[in-house]
């Protein structure tokens, strides 16, 4: 039986009998006329009660059973062959550029048959979608996962780490992660750390506006992602975003001082109390700041994650027993986003004291985002330090995180771990802090 | 003669409060404080196809600069946010009209993106869904089908362009806009007017359509004798599309012989071969080639097998095929295009020919094109005017064109292909529920050829006077004010139609015409103050004056005569020219008139003169002397 995705009830049925498959050109008969349209798949919370047809202007059309008398099947649908538009092959000479495939499409065509957008899987299809990017480097995809970046895990994180660096062995020049946005920052940060010393440019990339509309920003990303990793005269782990709404300039932001600030706009990721590390114009790097470690460096890398660790948002009335539960859940490093300067209530404060008396790491960051942690200012704070918790001053929350997944990760516990917690080691912390 | 096929496609703003997928207000914006500029790129289908019209834009290489304002616009139209549920206002208002032209109503709505790159959309497609399916209506005894309902956002509104860009206001994209996709009907000119008129004017009976300027538009799809499709955009004028039918009936057929003329000759393939001729015709004796080769232009030849002749040949008149390929080329930015049927015209001598031809190792039966201008809109323009030629000898190619002012029509792109719709995942597809589609048949508005009807009927208007009532909105008002005031109806309705040209016309603003204005003139009027033929001149200088209706009448001295006082005023005219009445009798009625008039106009009626003077003429030869 042919493939009937999304009908069910009624309406199922009533294809069935009929023989029916999506793709398929139907003719339907109603009291107002037959209706001919290819057969379309029915969306996952739609009902049983009506069919959908994809008219021959294009449209789609709800039928209701009321109104359908009878479904014939005048010809079997046929699956569209795909064959790329020819697309120039890449000049000899260029950098070799992975791009890394882990969900959220960056490429993908359209079946307008049926509506289902496919990503691009091979560099022939990628260069064909982005034909820019042959002038640019010769692309290798890879596809690893195939998750919304919601579900991405620390697990994820060590495989993709793991990946990056046998790449770095296998003598590419630059590496492009193409990810989802939504946790896009906290796999930026992850890598950092896995891969701190990295010899080569990293880039996480992502789209805001998926790439099977005419404007989306996925392919000036893409470009900004590959021709930074390919040919940039520095190393480390970046996010390539927009710059602004507009289409000409794509912000680097270094990996751990990056977060994704608004759920919808193009340049939903800003830089965080830091500069921008560089920006990519339509005619290649166009500013880089100061200091950027350069190719080449030493590399030793610590791949692995472990994911018991916890962040914890304090709120106003916030019941010392969700700290409880945090640490009953295995969590060993627990990650405070306090109020203001890094504050908790009393409440929360005991409960922290009893984790760390009992091994946990206990940090402070702010939900402010912006600016520093300081418990030396308020009572409150002092009694904080005074129990042991860390301060991590204008480290990221979302980053702390995911610093102590990897120094657990390590194998660092206890006093070690909050050690490593407490050091620089991937630009996550800096000690000055610039008006304006 | 071959059958040309004219199906009307009309575009109607909705009256909505709010825009389909946001809510911002419908409202046109003047001045525009923040701008962003953006590249749209063509999405390539699951078979690779790319659609042919979204490639023709992208390669113009031109980004678009868009420009918004807080008053009209948020980050739905920037394409930064997606887009909030379908409004169920639109939708109800679509349905109605859906109803109203006998449309089958949807049971469930899917919202579905249309791919449209040239940037009137922010991003890259149109959202659009059908509500009605379907449906008929009769104009003069010809049944007119109807196709499909649609309602769907409105474009982004076009500012201006430049070289590098397109420029665009944010303002319209998202007003809600309801599509009417006809059946075809029989070319006949008048018969496509009529059917337009027809439609606006069922529209406007739902009382849903949105008035004024750009709010209505029709696009057009013209074929000749089963030939290819042309569709004709954005129509804004109803008087221009009969002659836009016309003109395309006329080029058309033009096609179709200069294919039969190729068949004639033979000729299966035209093939092109094409050389750059910068250096040839560097120094030429004509004006127009040394003008487009000036500042380092350059110049392709093309070679066109089967052509010679044809190029400039008109069959019939203003279409030739030497002015299609022009417009193709201006369509993507190269204005020199100069053919050998018109090389004498412009200048260029029979030995630049001749070395033409020999560069290209051509005869005098081939045609021959020269694309002058900027290097790479050359090169690009030479390979889409090779696969102009090349299609000649299919007739009708499909192309998308626009109208001129004067009814005719040029080239915009090609004709987009049916690969280019998909659904839009980000509205939920919507249920119509009985209970709605129910209330919304309840409220189909009266067929408006009726409701003229009855207006004539009830009213004792002319057939003329009723449609224009219905033509500009002034029904309710009319009604109102007729059911009220005691003065005839077909006065109450020329003050409401024809009154506000007139004084317009006359430098009155708009304040001096307003309805508030006509309705207290028309109520001056009915309590005697006024009369009738004074309501101009009172409207006029209330208007100049800052005064009221009352004011104004007495500042003119135009206060009404009452009919006791016109008995006086008449006695004592008629004793005054006592002897030309005895000599005359009762022709001596004409001067008398004239002389009445003369003191009484704008007082009182004229035909209350009339009758009065008659009166009191007979009465005087009657008595005795």
């Amino acid at each position: 039986m042919g493939d009937l995705s999304g009908y069910k009830g009624a309406a199922l049925r009533l294809l069935e009998k009929a023989g029916a498959a999506v793709g398929d050109v139907l003719e339907v008969r109603t009291p107002w006329g037959a209706v001919a349209g290819t057969l379309v798949p029915r969306y996952l919370y739609g009902d049983g009660e009506h069919v959908v047809l994809k008219l021959k202007s294009g449209y789609n059309v709800g039928l209701s059973l009321e109104d359908i008398s009878e479904v014939s099947v005048s010809a079997k649908g046929e699956k569209p062959s795909f064959s790329a538009p020819p697309s120039p092959e890449p000049p000899e000479g260029l950098p070799r550029v992975l791009v890394i495939g882990t969900g959220g499409t960056i490429a993908s065509r359209i079946d307008y048959r049926t509506g289902a957008v496919r990503p691009a899987v091979t560099s022939e299809e990628l260069r064909s979608l982005v034909p820019e990017l042959s002038q640019v480097a010769r692309v290798d995809p890879e596809i690893m996962f195939d998750i919304m970046s919601e579900n991405v895990t620390p697990a994820h994180w060590t495989k993709l780490a793991g990946r990056v660096a046998k790449a770095v062995g296998e003598g590419a020049d630059g590496v492009v992660i193409t990810h989802g946005t939504d946790t896009l920052g906290y796999t930026a940060a992850a890598l950092s750390f896995a891969l701190a010393g990295v010899p080569i440019p990293v880039i996480l990339v992502g789209a805001q506006r998926s790439p099977d509309r005419p404007s989306s920003d996925a392919p000036l990303n893409l470009i900004a992602a590959v021709s930074v990793a390919g040919t940039a005269n520095f190393s480390g782990v970046y996010v390539a975003m927009h710059l602004g709404e507009s289409d000409d300039r794509i912000a680097l932001h270094r990996g751990t001082r990056v977060r994704k600030n608004h759920t919808s706009r193009r340049d939903a990721f800003e830089s965080v109390d830091v500069p921008l590390a560089a920006v990519w114009g339509r005619g290649g790097l166009e500013h880089v700041a100061d200091g950027l470690p350069p190719r080449g460096r030493e590399f030793e890398p610590s791949l692995r994650f472990d994911g018991r660790a916890a962040l914890l948002k304090f709120y106003p009335s916030m019941p010392g027993a969700l700290v409880r539960a945090a640490r009953r859940s295995g969590a060993k490093i627990i990650i405070m986003e306090g109020t203001g300067l890094g504050h908790v209530s009393k409440e929360v404060a005991k409960e922290l004291r009893s984790f760390i008396r009992s091994g946990g790491v206990a940090c402070m960051t702010s939900q402010c985002i912006r600016g520093r942690t300081d418990l030396s200012v308020y009572d409150t704070g002092r009694d904080l330090i005074h129990m042991g918790v860390l301060p991590l001053g204008d480290m990221l929350p979302e980053t702390a995180l995911a610093k102590a997944m990897w120094v657990l990760g390590t194998g660092a516990r206890g006093e070690k771990a909050r050690k490593l917690m407490a050091e620089e080691l991937a630009g996550e912390t800096t000690a000055r802090t610039f008006p304006g | 003669m071959e059958r040309l096929l004219v199906g009307l496609e009309i575009h109607q703003q909705l009256a909505s409060s709010t825009k389909l997928f946001c809510a911002c207000p419908t409202v046109k914006t003047e001045e525009f404080p923040g701008k962003f500029e953006r590249r749209l790129r063509p999405a390539q289908s699951e078979t690779g196809h790319v659609d042919p019209a979204a490639v023709f834009e992208f390669a113009k290489g031109r980004s678009n600069l868009y420009f918004w304002s807080p008053e009209s616009s948020c980050l739905v139209e920037a394409d930064e946010e997606p887009p909030h549920p379908l409004s169920r206002e639109a939708l109800r208002d679509s349905l109605l009209i859906a109803a109203t032209l006998g449309s089958r109503l949807m049971g469930e709505v899917h919202v579905m993106r249309k791919i449209v790159i040239d940037g009137s959309n922010t991003t890259g497609f149109q959202r659009t869904a059908v509500v009605g399916l379907g449906g008929s209506f009769d104009v003069d005894g010809v049944r007119v089908g109807v196709q499909t309902v649609t309602l769907e956002e409105d474009a982004a509104r076009i500012l201006g362009e430049d070289d590098a860009s397109r420029h665009w206001g944010l303002d319209r994209l998202g007003v809600p806009l309801v599509e009417i996709a006809l059946e075809p009907v029989d070319g006949e000119p008048d018969l496509v007017g009529r059917v337009a008129l027809h439609l606006g004017r069922a529209l406007r009976s739902t009382g849903k359509a949105a008035r004024g300027l750009g709010t209505i538009r029709q696009d057009m799809n013209v074929s000749l004798g089963g030939g290819n499709v042309v569709e004709v955009k954005g129509v804004q004028k109803l008087n221009l599309l009969p002659k836009v039918v016309e003109y395309e009936r006329r080029r058309q057929s033009m096609l179709r012989r200069v294919a039969e003329e190729l068949r004639g000759k033979g000729v299966r393939k035209v093939a092109c071969t094409h050389a750059d001729v910068t250096g040839v015709l560097r120094g030429s004796a004509s004006p127009v080639v040394s003008r487009l080769l000036s500042g380092g232009a350059k110049a392709v030849c093309i070679a066109a097998t089967g052509l010679g002749g044809l190029l400039g040949w008109e069959p019939e008149p203003r279409v030739r095929l030497g002015k299609e390929l022009a417009e193709v080329a201006r369509a993507n930015g190269v204005g020199g295009v100069i053919h050998s049927d018109e090389f004498e015209k412009q200048g260029i001598q029979r030995v630049e020919e001749a070395s033409l031809r020999g560069a290209l190792g051509c005869g005098r039966e081939d045609a021959l094109v020269i694309v002058a201008g900027r290097a790479d809109a050359v090169d690009r323009v030479v390979l889409l005017l090779v696969a102009r030629l090349a299609a000649c000898v299919d007739g009708v190619p499909a192309e998308t064109r626009a109208p001129t002012d004067g009814g005719e029509t040029r080239y915009m792109r090609p004709r987009a292909g049916s690969q280019r719709m998909y659904p839009e995942t980000d509205i939920p597809d919507i249920t119509v529920t009985e209970a709605e589609e129910a209330e919304i048949l309840r409220e189909t508005p009266e067929d408006w050829r009726s409701r003229v009807a009855r207006l004539e009927r009830e009213r004792s208007l002319s057939g003329d006077l009723a449609l224009k009532l219905y033509d500009t909105d002034e029904i309710e008002r009319f009604e109102e004010l007729a059911g009220r005031l005691k003065i005839e109806p077909s006065f109450i309705a020329s003050v409401l139609v024809d009154l506000p040209a007139r004084l317009s016309r006359e430098g009155v603003a708009e304040s001096g015409y307003a309805p508030t204005a006509l309705a207290r003139a028309l109520e001056a009027v009915a309590s005697g103050a006024v009369a009738k033929e004074a309501v101009p001149d009172v409207l006029k200088a209330a208007w100049e004056k800052g005064m009221t209706v009352e004011q104004a009448a007495g500042a003119l001295g135009l206060e009404r005569v009452d009919e006791a006082r016109l008995a006086v005023i008449l006695d004592g005219l008629v004793s005054r020219r006592a002897a030309l009445i005895r000599e005359k009798g009762d022709a001596a009625f004409s001067p008398l008139m004239g002389d009445a008039m003369k003191e009484l106009r704008g007082k009182v009626d004229g035909a209350l003169v009339a009758r009065l003077l008659r009166e009191k003429i007979a009465s005087f030869l009657r008595a005795p002397d």
